[in-house]
Protein backbone atom coordinates (compact mmCIF):
# COMPACT_ATOMS: atom_id res chain seq x y z
CA UNK A 1 0.00 0.00 0.00
CA UNK A 2 1.33 3.53 -0.66
CA UNK A 3 1.82 5.49 2.30
CA UNK A 4 1.99 9.40 2.67
CA UNK A 5 5.42 10.52 2.71
CA UNK A 6 7.28 12.37 5.54
CA UNK A 7 7.37 15.90 3.77
CA UNK A 8 3.12 15.10 3.54
CA UNK A 9 3.19 14.37 7.24
CA UNK A 10 4.99 16.84 8.84
CA UNK A 11 2.82 19.70 9.95
CA UNK A 12 0.01 17.73 10.17
CA UNK A 13 0.84 15.21 13.30
CA UNK A 14 0.44 17.59 15.56
CA UNK A 15 -3.40 17.76 14.52
CA UNK A 16 -3.70 14.24 14.13
CA UNK A 17 -2.49 13.58 17.67
CA UNK A 18 -4.94 16.64 19.15
CA UNK A 19 -7.44 14.97 16.90
CA UNK A 20 -6.88 11.59 18.51
CA UNK A 21 -6.92 13.39 22.16
CA UNK A 22 -10.27 14.98 21.56
CA UNK A 23 -11.80 11.68 22.44
CA UNK A 24 -10.26 11.74 26.08
CA UNK A 25 -6.55 11.59 27.90
CA UNK A 26 -4.38 8.84 25.96
CA UNK A 27 -0.60 7.95 26.60
CA UNK A 28 2.24 7.62 23.95
CA UNK A 29 1.70 4.04 22.64
CA UNK A 30 -2.04 4.08 22.53
CA UNK A 31 -1.71 7.55 20.85
CA UNK A 32 -0.02 5.54 17.62
CA UNK A 33 -2.10 2.81 17.84
CA UNK A 34 -4.96 4.67 18.02
CA UNK A 35 -3.76 6.76 14.97
CA UNK A 36 -2.32 3.86 12.65
CA UNK A 37 -5.77 1.91 13.12
CA UNK A 38 -7.50 5.30 12.18
CA UNK A 39 -5.41 5.58 9.20
CA UNK A 40 -5.95 1.98 8.22
CA UNK A 41 -2.55 1.67 7.32
CA UNK A 42 -1.75 4.77 5.40
CA UNK A 43 0.07 6.45 7.84
CA UNK A 44 2.85 4.93 9.69
CA UNK A 45 4.52 6.88 11.99
CA UNK A 46 7.77 6.06 13.58
CA UNK A 47 6.51 5.11 16.93
CA UNK A 48 9.20 7.15 18.71
CA UNK A 49 9.16 10.10 16.58
CA UNK A 50 5.62 11.18 18.44
CA UNK A 51 7.10 12.01 21.37
CA UNK A 52 9.35 15.23 20.31
CA UNK A 53 5.73 16.44 18.80
CA UNK A 54 3.87 15.40 21.89
CA UNK A 55 6.56 17.40 24.09
CA UNK A 56 5.90 20.46 21.47
CA UNK A 57 2.37 20.84 22.23
CA UNK A 58 2.87 20.43 25.47
CA UNK A 59 5.12 23.44 25.65
CA UNK A 60 2.54 25.07 23.64
CA UNK A 61 0.15 24.52 25.81
CA UNK A 62 -2.14 22.64 23.53
CA UNK A 63 -1.66 19.65 25.34
CA UNK A 64 -1.38 19.22 29.33
CA UNK A 65 0.35 16.05 30.73
CA UNK A 66 0.44 13.50 34.15
CA UNK A 67 1.81 10.72 35.51
CA UNK A 68 -0.66 8.06 36.76
CA UNK A 69 0.29 4.28 37.51
CA UNK A 70 -0.92 1.95 35.05
CA UNK A 71 -2.79 -1.41 35.53
CA UNK A 72 0.77 -3.26 35.19
CA UNK A 73 2.37 -1.50 38.17
CA UNK A 74 4.61 1.00 35.81
CA UNK A 75 4.50 4.95 35.75
CA UNK A 76 2.49 6.16 32.93
CA UNK A 77 1.92 9.55 31.16
CA UNK A 78 -1.40 10.16 29.86
CA UNK A 79 -2.49 13.64 27.80
CA UNK A 80 -5.15 15.24 27.46
CA UNK A 81 -6.37 18.22 25.42
CA UNK A 82 -7.31 21.60 26.69
CA UNK A 83 -9.18 24.18 25.86
CA UNK A 84 -6.34 26.06 24.08
CA UNK A 85 -5.99 22.75 22.15
CA UNK A 86 -9.56 22.50 21.57
CA UNK A 87 -9.86 25.37 19.62
CA UNK A 88 -6.31 25.40 17.86
CA UNK A 89 -7.72 21.40 16.42
CA UNK A 90 -11.41 23.30 15.65
CA UNK A 91 -8.81 25.88 13.54
CA UNK A 92 -6.74 23.36 11.67
CA UNK A 93 -9.63 20.59 11.19
CA UNK A 94 -11.83 23.74 9.18
CA UNK A 95 -8.28 24.71 7.38
CA UNK A 96 -7.48 21.03 6.24
CA UNK A 97 -11.00 20.56 5.59
CA UNK A 98 -11.00 23.96 2.96
CA UNK A 99 -8.12 22.31 1.51
CA UNK A 100 -8.99 19.12 1.17
CA UNK A 101 -12.01 20.04 -0.91
CA UNK A 102 -10.31 22.59 -3.00
CA UNK A 103 -7.38 19.81 -3.80
CA UNK A 104 -10.37 17.33 -4.56
CA UNK A 105 -11.55 19.68 -6.99
CA UNK A 106 -8.59 20.41 -8.85
CA UNK A 107 -6.79 16.84 -8.52
CA UNK A 108 -9.92 14.58 -7.99
CA UNK A 109 -10.92 13.36 -4.86
CA UNK A 110 -9.58 10.68 -3.37
CA UNK A 111 -12.15 7.84 -4.00
CA UNK A 112 -10.14 8.20 -7.58
CA UNK A 113 -6.80 6.93 -5.73
CA UNK A 114 -7.95 3.62 -4.33
CA UNK A 115 -8.15 0.43 -6.81
CA UNK A 116 -11.00 0.00 -8.57
CA UNK A 117 -13.31 -3.35 -7.68
CA UNK A 118 -12.79 -5.84 -10.49
CA UNK A 119 -15.80 -7.03 -12.15
CA UNK A 120 -15.38 -10.73 -12.88
CA UNK A 121 -16.29 -11.34 -16.76
CA UNK A 122 -16.31 -7.90 -17.73
CA UNK A 123 -14.98 -6.95 -21.32
CA UNK A 124 -13.14 -3.70 -22.41
CA UNK B 1 15.76 -9.99 26.95
CA UNK B 2 15.51 -6.15 28.36
CA UNK B 3 19.18 -6.38 27.85
CA UNK B 4 18.66 -4.81 24.34
CA UNK B 5 16.17 -2.60 25.46
CA UNK B 6 18.11 -1.00 27.84
CA UNK B 7 20.87 -0.71 25.82
CA UNK B 8 18.50 0.71 23.30
CA UNK B 9 17.10 3.61 25.57
CA UNK B 10 20.77 4.16 27.03
CA UNK B 11 21.51 5.52 23.36
CA UNK B 12 18.47 7.11 23.10
CA UNK B 13 19.21 9.25 26.24
CA UNK B 14 22.84 9.70 24.85
CA UNK B 15 22.09 11.63 21.70
CA UNK B 16 18.74 13.33 23.04
CA UNK B 17 21.88 15.26 25.78
CA UNK B 18 18.49 16.59 28.23
CA UNK B 19 18.97 17.44 31.68
CA UNK B 20 19.47 14.26 34.12
CA UNK B 21 16.01 15.08 35.32
CA UNK B 22 14.68 15.62 32.02
CA UNK B 23 16.07 12.17 30.75
CA UNK B 24 14.70 10.14 33.45
CA UNK B 25 11.11 10.79 32.92
CA UNK B 26 11.90 10.89 28.66
CA UNK B 27 13.28 7.20 29.72
CA UNK B 28 10.40 5.86 31.69
CA UNK B 29 7.74 6.78 29.38
CA UNK B 30 9.56 5.38 26.27
CA UNK B 31 10.41 2.18 28.01
CA UNK B 32 6.43 1.85 28.83
CA UNK B 33 5.82 2.59 25.60
CA UNK B 34 8.45 -0.41 24.28
CA UNK B 35 7.32 -2.56 26.78
CA UNK B 36 3.66 -2.26 26.25
CA UNK B 37 4.35 -3.21 22.71
CA UNK B 38 6.69 -6.04 23.30
CA UNK B 39 4.12 -7.62 25.36
CA UNK B 40 1.08 -6.99 22.56
CA UNK B 41 3.34 -8.70 20.04
CA UNK B 42 3.92 -11.52 21.88
CA UNK B 43 0.36 -11.91 22.95
CA UNK B 44 0.24 -12.12 18.96
CA UNK B 45 2.14 -15.15 19.13
CA UNK B 46 5.95 -12.96 17.86
CA UNK B 47 9.00 -14.71 19.87
CA UNK B 48 10.08 -12.45 23.22
CA UNK B 49 13.06 -11.90 21.71
CA UNK B 50 11.82 -11.11 18.36
CA UNK B 51 9.14 -8.80 19.34
CA UNK B 52 11.92 -7.19 21.45
CA UNK B 53 13.69 -6.44 18.04
CA UNK B 54 10.45 -5.28 16.23
CA UNK B 55 9.38 -2.80 19.02
CA UNK B 56 12.66 -1.15 18.40
CA UNK B 57 12.56 -0.96 15.01
CA UNK B 58 8.99 0.03 14.79
CA UNK B 59 10.26 2.77 17.24
CA UNK B 60 13.03 4.33 15.29
CA UNK B 61 16.98 4.17 15.33
CA UNK B 62 18.11 5.58 18.60
CA UNK B 63 19.77 8.35 16.97
CA UNK B 64 16.91 9.76 14.83
CA UNK B 65 14.82 9.34 17.74
CA UNK B 66 17.72 10.73 20.38
CA UNK B 67 18.41 13.81 18.32
CA UNK B 68 14.33 14.59 17.83
CA UNK B 69 14.32 14.42 21.32
CA UNK B 70 16.58 17.50 21.62
CA UNK B 71 15.07 21.05 22.21
CA UNK B 72 13.92 23.03 18.64
CA UNK B 73 16.64 25.88 18.82
CA UNK B 74 19.03 25.26 21.60
CA UNK B 75 21.53 27.38 22.69
CA UNK B 76 24.32 25.01 22.00
CA UNK B 77 23.62 22.07 19.80
CA UNK B 78 26.36 19.72 18.81
CA UNK B 79 25.89 16.32 16.78
CA UNK B 80 28.30 13.89 15.23
CA UNK B 81 25.34 13.18 12.19
CA UNK B 82 22.68 15.05 10.73
CA UNK B 83 22.13 18.93 10.82
CA UNK B 84 22.85 20.29 13.92
CA UNK B 85 20.65 23.85 14.50
CA UNK B 86 20.96 26.03 17.58
CA UNK B 87 23.09 29.57 18.41
CA UNK B 88 26.21 28.04 18.33
CA UNK B 89 25.71 24.73 15.98
CA UNK B 90 28.45 22.12 15.29
CA UNK B 91 27.87 18.64 13.16
CA UNK B 92 28.63 17.53 10.05
CA UNK B 93 25.96 20.12 8.38
CA UNK B 94 25.12 23.37 11.02
CA UNK B 95 22.80 26.15 10.63
CA UNK B 96 22.89 28.46 13.47
CA UNK B 97 23.78 32.46 14.67
CA UNK B 98 27.27 30.50 14.91
CA UNK B 99 27.65 27.51 12.78
CA UNK B 100 30.51 25.16 12.15
CA UNK B 101 30.04 21.87 9.73
CA UNK B 102 31.71 20.56 6.76
CA UNK B 103 28.46 22.37 5.23
CA UNK B 104 27.71 25.72 7.64
CA UNK B 105 25.11 28.18 7.27
CA UNK B 106 24.83 31.73 9.65
CA UNK B 107 25.59 34.66 10.81
CA UNK B 108 29.50 33.40 11.39
CA UNK B 109 29.74 29.77 9.31
CA UNK B 110 32.89 28.20 9.26
CA UNK B 111 32.87 24.83 7.00
CA UNK B 112 34.81 23.37 3.88
CA UNK B 113 31.44 25.27 2.54
CA UNK B 114 30.31 28.55 4.80
CA UNK B 115 27.53 30.37 3.78
CA UNK B 116 27.36 33.42 6.37
CA UNK B 117 27.27 37.50 7.26
CA UNK B 118 31.23 36.68 7.82
CA UNK B 119 32.45 33.02 6.64
CA UNK B 120 35.60 31.22 7.06
CA UNK B 121 36.59 27.95 5.24
CA UNK B 122 37.38 26.19 2.12
CA UNK B 123 34.72 27.95 -0.50
CA UNK B 124 33.08 30.40 1.32
CA UNK B 125 30.54 33.02 0.53
CA UNK B 126 29.71 35.94 2.79
CA UNK B 127 27.44 38.92 3.10
CA UNK B 128 30.69 40.91 4.52
CA UNK B 129 33.78 39.12 4.73
CA UNK B 130 34.77 36.18 3.21
CA UNK B 131 38.02 34.04 4.37
CA UNK B 132 38.82 31.03 2.45
CA UNK B 133 40.59 29.17 -0.11
CA UNK B 134 38.23 30.12 -3.02
CA UNK B 135 36.09 33.10 -1.43
CA UNK B 136 33.19 35.53 -2.37
CA UNK B 137 31.71 38.33 -0.75
CA UNK B 138 29.65 40.21 -2.84
CA UNK B 139 29.17 43.14 -0.94
CA UNK B 140 32.64 43.09 1.32
CA UNK B 141 36.07 41.96 1.66
CA UNK B 142 36.98 38.46 0.71
CA UNK B 143 40.86 37.04 1.19
CA UNK B 144 41.71 33.78 -0.34
CA UNK B 145 43.46 31.96 -2.46
CA UNK B 146 40.74 33.22 -5.31
CA UNK B 147 38.79 36.34 -3.84
CA UNK B 148 35.87 38.19 -5.45
CA UNK B 149 34.34 40.94 -3.63
CA UNK B 150 33.97 45.08 -2.89
CA UNK B 151 37.35 44.38 -1.42
CA UNK B 152 39.58 41.26 -2.65
CA UNK B 153 42.82 40.31 -1.68
CA UNK B 154 44.18 37.10 -3.12
CA UNK B 155 46.74 35.04 -5.33
CA UNK B 156 43.52 36.24 -7.98
CA UNK B 157 41.54 38.74 -6.62
CA UNK B 158 38.77 40.05 -8.34
CA UNK B 159 36.78 43.41 -7.43
CA UNK B 160 36.51 46.88 -6.57
CA UNK B 161 39.80 47.15 -4.32
CA UNK B 162 41.55 43.81 -5.36
CA UNK B 163 45.17 43.06 -4.68
CA UNK B 164 46.67 40.14 -6.19
CA UNK B 165 50.48 39.10 -7.39
CA UNK B 166 50.37 39.66 -10.89
CA UNK B 167 48.13 42.12 -13.21
CA UNK B 168 46.47 39.94 -14.49
CA UNK B 169 45.24 38.30 -11.78
CA UNK B 170 43.96 41.90 -9.83
CA UNK B 171 40.92 42.81 -11.85
CA UNK B 172 39.08 46.09 -11.36
CA UNK B 173 41.74 47.31 -8.93
CA UNK B 174 45.16 47.95 -7.86
CA UNK B 175 47.82 45.45 -7.72
CA UNK B 176 50.35 44.84 -4.67
CA UNK B 177 52.96 43.61 -6.68
CA UNK B 178 52.42 45.17 -9.86
CA UNK B 179 51.95 48.94 -10.54
CA UNK B 180 51.08 50.08 -7.52
CA UNK B 181 53.20 48.56 -4.25
CA UNK B 182 53.14 47.86 -0.81
CA UNK B 183 52.95 51.31 0.50
CA UNK B 184 50.98 52.79 -2.25
CA UNK B 185 48.49 50.20 -1.62
CA UNK B 186 49.03 51.40 2.77
CA UNK B 187 47.48 54.87 0.74
CA UNK B 188 44.16 53.53 0.78
CA UNK B 189 43.92 52.86 4.02
CA UNK B 190 45.37 56.86 5.39
CA UNK B 191 42.20 57.65 7.03
CA UNK B 192 41.09 56.71 10.36
CA UNK B 193 38.07 54.56 9.56
CA UNK B 194 40.56 52.93 6.76
CA UNK B 195 42.86 52.11 9.56
CA UNK B 196 40.37 50.58 11.80
CA UNK B 197 38.85 48.72 8.78
CA UNK B 198 42.36 47.31 8.06
CA UNK B 199 43.25 46.13 11.67
CA UNK B 200 39.73 44.32 12.19
CA UNK B 201 40.76 42.22 8.98
CA UNK B 202 43.93 41.64 10.11
CA UNK B 203 42.71 40.86 13.51
CA UNK B 204 39.93 38.70 12.16
CA UNK B 205 41.90 36.78 9.66
CA UNK B 206 45.04 35.79 12.46
CA UNK B 207 43.54 35.53 15.46
CA UNK B 208 39.35 35.69 15.94
CA UNK B 209 38.58 33.64 12.99
CA UNK B 210 41.15 30.75 13.82
CA UNK B 211 40.32 30.99 17.73
CA UNK B 212 36.80 30.38 17.42
CA UNK B 213 37.51 27.98 15.33
CA UNK B 214 39.81 25.90 17.53
CA UNK B 215 36.79 26.51 20.24
CA UNK B 216 34.50 24.99 17.62
CA UNK B 217 36.72 21.88 16.39
CA UNK B 218 37.45 21.46 20.90
CA UNK B 219 33.59 21.31 21.38
CA UNK B 220 33.38 18.71 18.60
CA UNK B 221 35.54 16.87 19.75
CA UNK B 222 34.28 17.08 22.77
CA UNK B 223 31.32 15.49 22.26
CA UNK B 224 32.97 13.39 20.22
CA UNK B 225 34.18 11.53 23.66
CA UNK B 226 30.92 11.89 25.11
CA UNK B 227 29.60 9.60 23.44
CA UNK B 228 32.32 7.43 22.71
CA UNK B 229 33.11 7.37 26.63
CA UNK B 230 29.17 6.22 26.73
CA UNK B 231 29.24 3.49 23.87
CA UNK B 232 32.14 3.15 22.29
CA UNK B 233 30.11 1.10 19.27
CA UNK B 234 27.89 5.13 18.66
CA UNK B 235 31.70 6.25 16.87
CA UNK B 236 32.57 4.23 13.96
Amino acid sequence: MTRLSKQTLDGNVETLILAVLEAGPSYGYAIVKDLNERAEGILKLGEGTIYPVLYRLEEKKLIASRWHQAENGRQRKYYRLVSKGHKALATNRQQWQMLSAAMGKVLGSAENLLPKPQVKGATI
Amino acid sequence: MSRALQKYLDQVIIYANRKEEDSEKIRAELEDHLRQKISDLAAQGIPREDAVFQAIEDHGTARTVGYSLRRGFALLDVRTEGTARGFVAIGPRAVGIIAFGNIAVGLFAFGNLAFGALAFGALTIAGFLSIGGISLAPLGAAVGLAAVGQGAFGMIACGGLAVGLQVPWAIDGVSLLSGDNGLQFLHHFQTHEGIVALIAITAWLFLVFPLLNGVMYSIKRNEYLRIEKADPKLIE
